[in-house]
């Protein structure tokens, strides 16, 4: 009886060895369109888009759509790219602009939708108690409450640690914007913790001093 | 202010920044990988996408071509073709195979839906050969007539009278053929007709004005202007010119041809046949132009203005046969004989020095029989099958038959009949050779 092969799902192996090739390389053969450009421009890049996202928006599972949103822009938009020695600025700009179009669509489905912003809750793998996935929940609730682009650069500089110019580079604001929006966010965020008692709670126990 | 010495709502939104911060782990290469896969497949669905987006677009073009194609040729469908040609007949009636039959002695007229009319004289003979949307064709097979042609340029009309036929381009002319005297005369009032037949010099463009007639039996070619109004007609007979064969058809039609050909290649560098003109912005037409559209005169005038022997010495190969053709027409016998033997002369090589003989020998005919005899014993030796190889045997024969008699002919009609049985001297041959 003959046996008959098993199906094995293909995948794409892009190879890793071009640890070597630099941003400007890799501008020119995102440009050319060649394959190993596009693969080594995920693995460079996609880590640093999948955690921004994540921590921004709380969910894995938008950060892997929005880094797919954004790695397929720069795929098409390569040749426009005139400095190639910034491919690491033009990927921020374009992470960047999906994170603020993706948190002003959720704004603007929390409005029309009966989904509340906690259902969208969906941190990473690290196995966290309950009651720190509780708080969690409770602040990614609060971060929905804020406009999208405070919330942005809130997430910029504090999830982030970016410094206020680099937010403004990337967000193409001004600095004095990014410092307002940034006081704004964090009074607001201040102001909603004091107000939830569940919160303030936990914190007066002086738990997260330890 | 510091983190530590925050209050406590400060504190809190710290700790909570941490703890999103840290909660947040790097991808793994599992991740990765099956995103850049994910990206790869995407991408090809896009190409996919816009090949078939592509084959789409390729399609929907296909189908406008094919739509706009039938559309096309339904329009044409529609657009109305041009009538079909149609004809009444007074003063008799058509029989069988178109022949029309004169029912009194008035002539037969047929008036065409086109325009055109068409009136056979009292005792012609003649008939609508076809008649169809791309022309008409009418034969006169005896008698005179004459034709008002409409103009246009979707039909073609031709009139054909024994041998000859005249390509009618929207003009009114009279036609004759005599069979027993085979004499054909055109008389042109209007427009142009090229006239084809058994004429050495190929077709004849005939202008407005112009008389043509054509004596076969004596090889006589007479074209006179025939001005209504004007002084008599210079209808002097012209020297004979050389009826073609039967059996060389093609060759006799092509030296207007070729000439025309020629001039158009060799006229623009070649001496103006008036050099002191020669500086006019103007391109004068050439001999071989003024030859094609029947201006001899102008040919004659321009050579007597030049100097004739500085033309015979100077003019073109081209240029010398105009000048033969001209002198011929116009009974310039020294002249043509002149023109042909300095074609002989400085052009030894060339095909038309080769014609030359054989137009030596029409020439001489008028002066000297045994001489001619010679240009077309000549003539055949160079060019067994040249274009006037049948007209040159058959020349030999009649002129052998007046000046050495009837013994000394018949071998030269047996040997035309051999080669020639179907030629225009083939009656004359088998008539020298005793058949009935």
């Amino acid at each position: 009886m003959s046996k008959r092969p098993s199906q094995v799902s293909l995948s794409l192996v892009v190879s890793t060895n071009r640890r070597d090739v630099t941003d400007v390389e890799l501008a020119q053969g995102l440009a050319a369109g060649e394959a190993w450009a596009m693969g080594v421009t995920w693995h460079r890049f996609a880590p640093m888009v999948l955690t921004m996202a994540e921590r921004s928006l709380g969910s894995r599972s938008d950060a892997e759509d929005l880094a797919q949103d954004v790695f397929l822009s720069l795929l098409r938009k390569a040749k426009t790219l005139r400095e190639p020695e910034k491919l690491r600025s033009f990927v921020y700009s374009f992470a960047v602009f999906a994170l603020k179009s993706e948190l002003r669509r959720r704004k603007l489905r929390g409005w029309l939708s009966i989904l509340t912003p906690e259902a969208l809750l969906e941190l990473g793998h690290r196995s966290l108690d309950v009651e720190s996935r509780d708080l969690l929940r409770r602040f990614y609730t609060l971060l929905d409450r804020l406009s999208a682009r405070d919330r942005l650069v809130f997430s910029l500089k504090e999830l982030e640690s970016m410094t206020i110019e680099e937010i403004a580079e990337v967000m193409d604001i001004s600095v004095s914007t990014v410092k307002r929006s940034l006081a704004h966010a964090l009074a607001r965020l201040s102001r909603w913790i004091a107000a939830d008692p569940g919160l303030a709670d936990v914190f007066d126990t002086r738990r997260w001093q330890r | 202010m510091t983190r530590h010495d925050e209050p406590t709502d400060f504190r809190a939104l710290n700790a909570l920044t941490k703890l999103a911060r840290d909660t947040v782990e790097r991808p793994s290469a599992a991740q990765l990988d099956r995103g850049l896969n994910l990206i790869f497949a995407t991408v090809h669905q896009g190409r996919r996408a816009k090949v078939v987006r592509f084959s789409l677009v390729a399609l929907f073009v296909a189908a406008c071509a094919m739509i706009g194609l039938q559309l096309t040729s339904f329009l044409r469908a529609r657009t109305p073709e041009p009538a079909a040609l149609a004809y009444r007949v007074e003063g008799g009636s058509v029989l069988a195979g178109g022949y029309l039959h004169d029912s009194g002695d008035g002539g037969v007229r047929l008036f065409f839906n086109e325009g055109t009319k068409v009136n056979l004289m009292p005792g012609a003979r003649g008939r609508v050969r076809s008649l169809d949307k791309e022309g008409t064709r009418v034969v006169i097979d005896q008698g005179t007539a004459s034709f008002d042609v409409a103009r246009s340029k979707e039909r073609r009309w031709l009139v054909e009278a024994g041998p000859f036929s005249v390509a009618v381009k929207g003009t009114f002319f009279t036609v004759s053929w005599d069979p027993p005297s085979e004499h054909f005369e055109l008389r042109l009032q209007h427009g142009s007709v090229i006239v084809s037949g058994p004429i050495a010099s190929g077709d004849i463009e005939l202008r407005a004005g112009q008389r043509l007639v054509v004596n076969l039996p004596k090889s006589e070619t007479l074209i006179t202007e025939d001005h209504a109004n004007g002084p008599a007609a210079s209808s002097s007979r012209l020297p004979p010119t050389t009826p073609s064969d039967g059996a060389s058809a093609v060759s006799p039609l092509t030296p207007r041809q070729a000439t025309a050909a020629d001039a158009a290649e060799t006229s623009p560098s070649s001496p103006g046949p008036i050099s002191s003109s020669a500086n006019k912005v103007e391109r004068k037409p050439s001999w071989a132009e003024h030859l094609a559209h029947g201006r001899w005169d102008r040919i004659l005038e321009e050579v007597e203005s030049r100097g004739i022997d500085t033309t015979l010495q100077t003019a073109t190969s081209e240029e010398l046969f105009a000048v033969a053709d001209a002198a011929r027409y116009r009974r310039r016998t020294d002249l043509a004989r002149s023109a042909l033997l300095a074609q002989r002369q400085r052009f030894p090589g060339s095909a038309r020095s080769v014609d030359a003989l054989f137009l030596l020998g029409r020439v001489e005919e008028s002066r000297d029989r045994a001489r001619a005899i010679s240009w077309y014993d000549e003539y055949l030796e160079r060019a067994a099958s040249g274009g006037y190889a049948a007209e040159a045997l058959g020349r030999k024969m009649v002129l052998t038959n007046e000046l050495k008699g009837r013994a000394l002919a018949r071998p030269i009609a047996e040997e035309y009949l051999r080669h020639f049985p179907k030629g225009s001297y083939a009656g004359a041959a088998r008539t020298l050779r005793g058949e009935p």
